[in-house]
């Protein structure tokens, strides 16, 4: 999918609408409703999304109801979305199932990618081991499939739990990656209407914006997506996209996390200066905004590289950059905006700590910085 | 039919070809326990052999600018090509397959700081004058801008310049003046008025460093090597005509040389110093000291890997920025302080791994020759601008936090305190 035409200044009319957007739907008032409400997000916020910005087809193919754009154009989008902290099930929907459809082909998938691009279907993909993690490697006890499927293609079952579902209570479609015949390959249950053996229970999180899981399965109807077996090369793709996506996400919460601080060191004022003139600030804003650049610089990179940009580096490589370098400033960025802001930044009513809980639960999302770093140097061959 | 690139690419290919060897294997490629193992980024060459680079450095640049590749992005009234920042890139790129002379000594300062400073603030004469000179390799140019009392707090210089006649007489001294040994001519700010204040007060001079009163003295840095100096001016005269930028206009002039700083110091990835601390190179050194399956040293190599990596993405939309036209930006201050870091950590690291065995010569390959670069990052948290100073900029500038109170920019220079015994008014700052 080429993005190489995308211009600069139409990526800054993407990210304007966007943002006017977020500030008219999501600001802190709008986003603590959604915390609190039964949903975890605003679904009529979600249908403006399809609706009035397209943002659930922007990146998603054109033969499955997508405008065909690529990662270069959604990062800004996601952007936006983790700046303003949005709860919304767009990562879990349109890019880890929306990737893994993709990459997966077949009927299956065509069936079910243009409700995601829609906006009108959610959907979300389980992390295929038992400790809630990516890999399928089977290098620990915890790299252990999660979920079992019986032989077959449209009359498939399943057997399992999946510890930690992104937006799993609420999907229309849960896609599993399951031990199967084959080897693991990828599974869809409708749950809309209540599968048969499915008991979804919602976990308390540390995220609250991004609501989580755990989905058993007992003899639970699925059908199988793609080739029996296929897995292994799906997830390697959704992982690449999905912590690229990630990256842009966390870049957004981090600029968020440095503007408070900065509108905060100049606004307050102890021993008669502003505390933005005390250099102890001043530097820590200083080095904020160095790990903002350069985290910000990994995000593009990637996505540039994901999209088979013509003099991007290797795909692999970049999205595996971005997901340390972004999962590590936006921590710290989160973390020194709590301390800048002192008393009040400890404060339930302060935004400070979503952001905090956002940027934690976000590192950890895909493994963390155990997996991360591996996972860097395993792609850069060593 | 070839592109424009294509065309340059074959015009570049073809003058390595007949000029330079091509290296024996790709230049990120590791040749581990082979050949040169020093890790040079200070010299500590004695000085005849840091002589005979210098005039290898010289003669390279020669025959690069007589053949076209002297000054790629320069106007072609001055000697330059009038290409652009990508060509650069594109020739660097292809000249890294090659054993050439490395010439840093030209292109650090000289080229990258003085050459755009006087084409920027200079009359035709002294463009003409200096900018073939110093692009074809015939001189060096040194930044005559530190003095002792007047470091981070630059505009507290006292130098000072008086006009006589047609021309003007500098006296004063200034200090960590690299390369001024080889120099021929030196950019000097000097004050021109302490009754303003003092960023309004200073005007740059270019100075020929052969003149009479000009006495350069070498000072040894920690690493060994002298490559910077003391420079005492003492009743030297310079005519008029060598003024860069108007009488008291000097603090605009030292702008466009420190920005071009910033971006020359960050904006040096490769090179062998590079290839070091890169992951290639480092994850030699952790299989020969048996160390690939440590857990805790593969961490540190990926964490490192990570910054090197997004500081070099960042470089590289940095180019792509300027390519589009547009002016260096933060981004340039931040690529400075990651580099530094960079570098720093990844020397760190190497010593880590290597342990006692680098402590003492022990003549082992690959071991002892980390102290260079060991004894050399120190000053890359000093030099264009210490990491303390950058900070302040990024703040301040970018971020738009208040200035330290108490700093005075508004009284004449000669009523600041300039020392602890002095007894000016205010107190000396940015
Ligand atoms: C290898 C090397 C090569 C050099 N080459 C050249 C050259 O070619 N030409 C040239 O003109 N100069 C050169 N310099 C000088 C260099 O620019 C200065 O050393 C540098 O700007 C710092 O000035 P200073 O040494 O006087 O330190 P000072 O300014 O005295 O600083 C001492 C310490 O105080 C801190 N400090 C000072 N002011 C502040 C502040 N406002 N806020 C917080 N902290 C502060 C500094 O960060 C530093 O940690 C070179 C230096 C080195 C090390």
């Amino acid at each position: 999918m080429s993005t190489e035409d995308t211009t600069s200044t139409e990526l800054d009319e993407l990210r304007s609408a966007v943002r006017d957007f977020m500030a008219a739907k999501a600001d802190e008032r709008a986003v603590r409703a959604a915390i609190d409400s039964e949903r975890g997000y605003d679904d009529k916020v979600w249908a403006q999304m399809a609706e009035q910005l397209g943002l659930q087809s922007l990146a998603l193919p054109t033969e499955h109801g997508g405008d065909g754009y690529g990662l270069v154009e959604l990062t800004v989008v996601l952007e936006e979305m983790g700046r303003a902290l949005l709860p919304s099930p767009f990562l879990s929907s349109v890019v880890l199932a929306g990737t893994a459809l993709v990459a997966a082909g077949g009927d299956e998938a065509g069936r079910i990618l243009p409700g995601i691009a829609a906006g009108t279907t959610t959907a979300t993909l389980a992390p295929p081991s038992v400790d809630g993690g990516w890999s399928l490697g089977g290098r620990g006890a915890g790299d252990a499939i999660a979920v079992t499927a019986s032989a077959g293609t449209d009359d498939v079952t399943l057997d399992g739990t999946a510890p930690l579902v992104l937006d799993g209570a609420g999907a229309d479609v849960l896609l599993v990656v399951a031990g199967g015949p084959a080897g693991p390959g990828l599974y869809a249950v409708d749950a809309g209407a209540g599968a048969a053996g499915l008991t979804r229970t919602p976990l308390p999180v540390l995220d609250l914006t991004r609501r989580i899981a755990k989905v058993t399965f007992a003899a639970t109807p699925a059908r199988l997506v793609g080739a029996a077996g296929g897995a292994a090369a799906i997830l390697d793709r959704v992982l690449d996209v999905a912590t690229t996506a990630l990256a842009a996400e966390q870049v957004g919460g981090a600029r968020a996390c440095l503007v408070a601080s900065t509108t905060y060191a100049k606004d307050r004022v102890q021993f008669g200066r502003q505390i933005g003139s005390f250099q102890a600030v001043k530097h820590k804003a200083a080095d904020m905004l160095t790990r903002v650049q350069v985290a910000d610089a990994a995000a593009r990179e990637a996505a540039r590289a994901v999209d088979g940009v013509a003099d991007a580096p290797d795909p692999g490589v970049a999205a595996a950059v971005a997901h340390a370098v972004c999962s590590e400033a936006f921590l710290a960025v989160a973390t020194e905006n709590i301390q800048v802001h002192g008393g009040i930044g400890f404060t339930w009513e302060h935004a400070a700590h979503l952001y905090y809980r956002r940027a934690k639960a976000s590192q950890l999302l895909f493994g963390g910085p155990a997996v991360y770093y591996e996972r860097l140097l395993a792609k850069a061959g060593v | 039919m070839p592109s424009e690139m294509d065309q340059f690419v074959a015009e570049v290919t073809t003058f390595l070809d007949a000029h330079a060897t091509r290296r024996a294997r790709a230049a990120e490629d590791v040749a581990w326990g082979e050949g040169e193992d020093r890790i040079t980024y200070f010299s500590t060459d004695p000085p005849e052999v840091e002589n005979a680079k210098v005039a290898a450095a010289k003669a390279w640049q020669r025959t690069r600018y007589d053949n076209g590749f002297g000054w790629l992005t320069g106007p072609t009234a001055f000697g330059g090509r009038g290409l652009t920042t990508l060509h650069d890139l594109v020739y660097d790129g292809l000249e890294a397959a090659y054993e050439v002379p490395e010439t840093g000594v030209l292109s650090l300062i000289g080229l990258g700081m003085i050459g755009p400073t006087i084409l920027a603030h200079g009359t035709d004469e002294l463009r003409q004058r200096y900018l073939p000179r110093l692009y074809s390799g015939e001189i060096i140019a040194c930044q005559l801008f530190s003095e002792p009392a007047a470091g981070s707090d630059l505009a507290g210089l006292e130098t000072k310049a008086v006009r006589e006649g047609d021309g003007w007489v500098l006296n004063g001294q200034k200090v960590w003046t690299s390369v001024a040994h080889h120099a021929a001519i030196g950019l000097a700010l000097c004050r021109t008025d302490p009754d303003k204040p003092k960023h309004r007060g200073i005007t740059a001079f270019i100075v020929d460093m052969t003149a009479p009163g000009v006495d350069i003295r070498p000072l040894r840095q920690m690493s060994g090597g002298s490559e910077f100096n003391e420079v005492f001016l003492t009743d030297v005269h310079v005519s008029d005509d060598h003024r860069l930028g108007p009488v008291d206009g000097g603090w605009g002039v030292a702008l466009t040389t420190l920005m071009n700083e910033r971006a020359s110091v960050g904006g040096e990835g490769a090179g062998p110093v590079g290839r070091a601390v890169a992951l290639p190179f480092l994850t030699e050194l952790l299989r020969a000291n048996g160390r690939l399956d440590d857990g805790a040293a593969r961490r540190r190599l990926a964490e490192l890997h990570a910054d090197t990596l997004a500081t070099e993405y960042l470089n590289h939309q940095m180019i792509r920025k300027f390519r589009a036209g547009e002016q260096p930006g933060p981004e340039a201050s931040v690529s400075k302080l990651m580099y530094a870091q960079n570098l720093t950590r990844g020397a760190h690291f190497a010593a880590e791994i290597i342990g006692p065995r680098l402590i003492a010569d022990t003549g082992a390959w690959g071991t002892y020759s980390w102290t260079e670069l060991l004894l050399s990052t120190p000053a890359l948290r000093i030099l264009g601008g210490t990491e303390e100073i950058m900070k302040n900029i990024l703040a301040e500038r970018v971020l738009g936090l208040p200035k330290e109170p108490g700093i005075d920019t508004r009284s004449p220079f000669r009523e600041l305190r300039r020392s602890v015994g002095s007894t000016g008014s205010g107190r000396s700052g940015e």
